[in-house]
């Protein structure tokens, strides 16, 4: 699904322009990273784009869904198409990280045997099969963050925002899990990965979608993360 | 199918986490129950003693001598406040004193003649339709007499009415209690869930998959504290009728299993459905609170 923002502003009440007459347009299947300074409005695009924001003025229209027509009662079936890995993870602390991920599928009504089999097999593709019995608490930070990846991927969504997945992590980690995405991507999801993680967007060359103060400063198809000669 | 098998165990989890709590409202929504059957039990009762006195109350008419009472007869056959109108001849009314008097009676017929004037029984559906039907029966100038028990039907009507007032009143009170109670009990499973809940949404689960277990929950502590207040009400009842046959046999209480047994359904009906109302409304304000886009 082609996701098209036009002309897209967001004001927080009072005088917060968080991002300001953005034009993006992402086609089906790309991966494409979001970058800038913090409070450049990464997060604010990605909530645009999963219908938690709707935007002060302009359209973001996804597949041919314009996000502002958007029932109440058709919202839940449209995130389901959208996978998300929250910024915080929002992970459930009391559930364990195989119910942490069956429950997405719970959700949509799948029988049990399926939501176990299903569960299970994203669980082993981030590499926790022998964690699955734990609860976040008792994971590292960056077997949390792939948790909150397995969780997303669950339900095999046409898309997949990341924001910050690899906030936080060692390098090894963060390369796996930069793998991780890039194998979601290669199954034909569209990803959409904010981050500030310099040695990944320059090792893993992208399209890259910088924004600044909430315009949209460059869009290049293979771009660094630093401009040449900035540094 | 998968769907109510996952919001059935949600269901006992919730009522796990929060046991304490649910065992009080399990208890205020049974003794608020139990208060409520009680009146209406005892309404039922005045009403229906009420029904069995006012089903052997009878307005007799006299005629003036001579006359016939055909005509009010058939007039009163007409009325929908009649449930009955029997004409008593001259000869049927001698024959009952004779049966009343025995021997005595002789001294009636020494006349030679019966003396005795045709005259009416009229049985009423309800007391309060005495007192209009005896005004319009006296206007008749052929009636000579109308006898009733005014007074004491006066004073049933307005016990049979002030009961039902009270156990009406008393029956608003406890519906609105208990809501309320099973109301709030439900808003704090829902914000002891509250981070849960607005991540289910924001992945992707329905207002009714997030809502069934809530509601489950709350159709549960109505139903169950309804069972309760209905094993209490038995209970209550049974020594009641025992008492009351021993002691005061005079009193003519309730023991028609079918009556009971449909009021005690009623009352488990409305249990059930206010804690699902209860739950419904709860949850549904929440859910849809979050989803409302920022
Ligand atoms: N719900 C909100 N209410 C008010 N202001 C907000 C809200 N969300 C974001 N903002 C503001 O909008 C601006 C952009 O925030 P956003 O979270 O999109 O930045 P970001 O690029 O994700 O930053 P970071 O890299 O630190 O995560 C910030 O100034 C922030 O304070
Ligand atoms: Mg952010």
């Amino acid at each position: 699904m082609d996701i098209r923002l036009a002309g897209v502003t967001k004001i927080f009440e009072p005088d917060i322009v968080a991002l300001e007459d953005v034009y993006l347009s992402i086609d089906k299947g790309e991966f494409v990273y979001l970058v800038g300074t913090t409070g450049s409005g990464k997060t604010t695009l990605l909530r645009l784009i999963s219908r938690e924001y709707l935007p002060s003025r302009g359209q973001i229209t996804v597949g041919d869904v314009n996000l502002r027509k958007i029932s109440r009662g058709q919202l839940p079936f449209y995130r389901r198409d959208v996978g998300v890995v929250f910024q915080d993870y929002k992970l459930l602390p009391n559930l364990t990280v195989f119910e942490n991920v069956a429950f997405v599928l719970e959700a949509m009504g799948i029988p049990p045997r399926i939501v176990k089999n299903r569960s299970n097999e994203v669980i082993d593709q981030v590499g926790l099969w022998r964690r699955r019995f734990l609860k976040p608490p008792q994971l590292s930070g960056g077997e949390q963050q792939r948790v909150a990846i397995a969780r997303a991927m669950a339900n095999s969504p046409s898309i997949f925002l990341a924001d910050e997945p690899t906030g936080n992590l060692d390098l090894r980690t963060s390369e796996e899990i930069m793998r991780l995405l890039l194998s979601i991507n290669a199954a034909g999801t569209t990803v959409i990965v904010a981050t500030h993680d310099q040695y990944l967007v320059d090792a893993y060359r992208q399209r890259l979608v910088e924004l600044h103060n909430g315009r949209l400063k460059r869009d290049e198809r293979r771009g660094r993360y630093f401009i040449d000669g900035e540094l | 199918m998968a769907s109510f098998r996952y919001a059935l165990r949600d269901t006992f989890r919730l009522l796990g986490r929060h046991w304490g709590l649910s065992i009080l409202t399990l208890i205020t929504a049974a003794s608020v129950l139990y208060i409520l059957g009680f009146t209406a039990l005892f309404a039922l009762n005045v009403r229906h003693m009420v029904s069995r006195i006012e089903g052997g109350l009878v307005v007799q008419v006299y005629m003036k001598k001579g006359e016939r009472a055909d005509e009010i007869h058939a007039r009163l056959e007409a009325n929908p406040m009649v449930s009955a109108v029997r004409v008593i001849s001259p000869e049927e009314a001698l024959e009952r004193l004779r049966a009343k008097l025995g021997n005595q009676a002789k001294a009636v017929t020494l006349l030679g003649k019966n003396p005795l004037p045709w005259s009416l029984e009229i049985q009423v559906h309800k007391v309060e339709h005495i007192t209009p039907l005896v005004r319009d029966l006296v206007v008749f100038p052929s009636v000579e007499e109308v006898l009733y028990s005014g007074k004491l039907v006066e004073r049933l009507s307005t016990i049979s009415r002030a009961s039902s007032a009270i156990s009406a009143g008393i029956l608003i009170l406890a519906v609105v209690i208990s809501a309320l109670v099973i109301f709030n009990t439900i808003r704090i499973a829902i914000y002891s869930r509250k981070e849960e809940i607005e991540v289910m949404l924001l992945i992707g689960a329905t207002k009714t998959y997030i809502s069934l277990p809530f509601v489950f929950q709350g159709m549960f502590l109505g139903a169950g504290g309804a069972l309760l207040a209905v094993g209490g009400l038995w209970a209550t009842y049974a020594a009641a009728v025992n008492a009351v046959r021993s002691a005061l046999a005079f009193i003519d209480i309730i023991v028609n299993h079918r009556i009971l047994v449909q009021f005690f359904f009623l009352l488990f009906a409305t249990g059930a459905t206010m804690g699902w109302m209860c739950s419904w409304l709860a949850v549904s304000r929440f859910t849809s609170r979050a989803l409302r886009p920022k």
